[in-house]
């Protein structure tokens, strides 16, 4: 007996081996790296505590963490309106129609972010399409500011993460049971009544994981709102970039990271608790 | 083949192709360093490489069998790489400021003039022959305008008038400090500051003055294809950009136009790392690219003034001031000061972020 499980847990560590390995050289090991090297410039413990705070508590921090969770809600709330429907639609739709929208939503995943955000500007800018066409049926009398505000940030960044929510939750609504769907039904509820009751109750723990995710990638996102946000909507990735590359102040970027890497972390956890990973992945 | 027989081909045949996918780059890297002499360049890329490949590194190589290899990094990578002691690099081409950094942590080779065979050491530009870096063409921040917008010769001929939003309504867009150099002397400028009493610079007045015009600021620019793009797309009627940038956009058919009163001097420029491993590689690309000849072949293509003043000659004739016959960085331009920008470049920083938001 003993034998045997020790065996299946050496074949199991095996094959993750690999995987661990590639992770702790080239993501754990540069980063551990990177925190002592940055913090152990500052000075003693001491130093390092009061240093960390004094940014943590800085104007400009703050208010680029207020903004960071504002965007961040912003962009899960709006993704999550548009990829309920559609996932639905997926989920209850074979054939051309499924393969047709799956293809739409999949595709701009594979293209590259600046590309995505630059064609975005394209078409927001005050001169873009969108305002063209909106001004010329008389609609608006001015350019709409859509570019360069926060308006801008969450068009881009709802547009980018939308495949994220919407396979999430069309993993957990392929495995409800349509029959569960036609019972109540022939039970004589309304179909609003089986969706508020039936579907939606079994849909939810897609919801929050799939929120969970884009709300983790939102809080670190840095391209999007650098490249369409106003002067005044710093997200927290990019003071951390500035600090890094302009100020070359590697402590500082150092404790803004870890004051990330620390929300990501305690964000995975929850997902983690709230998420059956092995169901997530079809098993 | 010791592999199970259970294992069917197909199967057989991804693992293979993973394989093979994984240890290409690694063996085609081997190769290239195996083939023959060579200087392993940090560059910008992109456009800027495509250009440089033609005009210096394929007649470098036909003149001294040395292969130029382009590497892309930022600047932070080029400081983790010295910090950690993993450098791989045997020169770096890049902005005056970033090699002035690098400089500062003593990860800098002294350049040896002495050893000029190619080019005239006499010849280059004593503002940017400097004792750890020398330049490699010189540039500026300048004025530029949509010229749909504002047509040629009404623009703002100053940054006073830049600074006039009653004169001169209309969008503006300046760098940001995430691009390394908000414009505090432009600010400052506009302020009254005569152009050669600018440094040290007054911060404090010079973010008063930009929060004179923040109002008509859409969008700060963080790279330079940003400041372009915005011009261009008019987005913004007017703004500081760097004027490589500009004049690439107006080669491709932009409607751009330069005003280069008051122009701010910079410089993009050599240096050699550390531990450069091709060392004496380096230094002769470095010799060789100096030359009037390289200087004339690349910048003709590569809108920038050269170093090499005898290079003057062959420049473009838009970068050349027709009144004084040199160019506009000499007639009508000052020298940015990266020594005061590398002292206080994380007290302009700490600033940036509260103005930025306020």
């Amino acid at each position: 007996m003993t034998v045997k499980k020790s065996r299946k847990f050496s074949d199991a560590t095996v094959f993750i081996l690999p995987a661990v390995l590639l992770l702790a050289l080239v993501f754990v090991g540069p980063l551990i790296w990177f925190f002592i090297q940055a913090l152990a410039s500052v000075g003693t413990p001491a130093e390092m505590l009061s240093y960390a705070w004094t940014i943590i508590t800085s104007k400009a921090v703050v208010t680029a963490l207020m903004t960071t969770n504002w965007i961040s809600l912003m962009v899960t709330l709006l993704v999550l309106l548009i990829s309920y429907p559609l996932a639905c639609y997926l989920a209850n739709n074979q054939g051309m129609r499924f393969t047709l929208v799956l293809f739409c939503i999949v595709v701009p995943y594979f293209t590259s972010i600046i590309v995505r955000t630059y064609s975005w500007m394209v078409l927001l800018g005050r001169n873009g399409i969108i305002n063209q066409v909106l001004l010329y049926l008389g609609v608006i009398n001015e350019p709409l500011a859509l570019l360069y505000t926060k308006t801008g940030i969450l068009i881009g960044m709802v547009y980018v993460l939308l495949p994220y929510m919407v396979l999430t939750l069309f993993a957990t609504m392929k495995a409800i049971d349509p029959s569960l769907m036609r019972a109540a039904r022939g039970l004589g509820a309304s179909g609003f009544y089986a969706f508020t009751r039936i579907y939606f109750p079994l849909s939810v723990h897609g919801v929050v994981s799939g929120s969970l995710i884009v709300f983790i990638l939102s809080i670190g996102f840095f391209i999007t709102p650098a490249l369409m946000g106003g002067p005044s909507d710093v997200m927290i990735a990019m003071l951390i970039e500035r600090s890094v590359e302009i100020m070359f102040d590697w402590s500082g970027a150092a404790i803004m990271s870890l004051l990330l890497l620390f929300a990501t972390l305690v964000l995975y956890g929850i997902y983690y608790r709230v998420t059956d990973v092995r169901r997530m992945m079809g098993a | 083949m010791t592999a199970p027989k259970a294992v069917n081909p197909g199967r057989r045949k991804f693992t293979t192709g993973v394989a093979v996918a994984a240890v290409a780059p690694t063996m085609f890297w081997i190769k290239k360093a195996a083939a023959a002499e060579q200087v392993i360049v940090r560059t910008p890329g992109g456009v800027f490489d495509d250009v440089k490949k033609e005009t210096i590194y394929d007649p470098f190589r036909k003149e001294t069998g040395i292969e130029v290899v382009p590497v892309a990094a930022t600047t932070a990578k080029l400081m983790a790489m010295m910090k950690s002691g993993q450098n791989e690099l045997d020169l770096i081409d890049t902005g005056d400021s970033t090699l002035l950094e690098l400089e500062k942590s003593n990860y800098l080779m002294p350049i040896n003039y002495d050893e000029f065979k190619y080019t005239n050491p006499a010849d280059i530009d004593p503002v940017v022959k400097r004792k750890y870096q020398v330049g490699c063409f010189i540039y500026a921040m300048v004025l530029g305008f949509n010229t749909k917008a504002i047509p040629v010769g009404t623009e703002p001929k100053s940054w006073a008038e830049f600074w006039d939003l009653k004169k001169f309504p209309g969008r503006r867009t300046l760098p940001d400090m995430a691009s390394g150099t908000p414009s505090l002397e432009f600010a400052l400028i506009a302020d009254g500051v005569p152009m050669d009493k600018l440094y040290p610079l007054d911060i404090d007045r010079a973010f008063k003055s930009m929060s004179r015009i923040r109002s008509a600021i859409p969008k700060f620019w963080d790279t330079g294809a940003l400041s372009s793009t915005m011009l261009a797309d008019n987005e913004v009627s007017m703004g500081a950009l760097w004027s490589t940038r500009a004049a690439v956009a107006i080669d491709q058919g932009a409607p751009l136009g330069i005003q280069w009163n008051q122009n701010a001097l910079l410089a993009q420029a050599y240096g050699i790392p550390v531990g450069a491993k091709n060392l004496a590689n380096a230094k002769k690309f470095i010799d060789y690219s100096s030359t009037p000849e390289a200087q004339a072949r690349w910048l003709a293509k590569y809108k920038a003034i050269p170093v090499n003043t005898k290079a003057y000659g062959a420049t473009s004739r838009d970068l050349i001031d027709p009144a004084t016959k040199t160019p506009w960085t000499k007639s009508k331009g000052f020298l940015l000061d990266i020594n005061w920008w590398a002292d206080n470049r994380q007290k302009v920083g700490q600033y940036w972020s509260k103005w930025i938001i306020g």
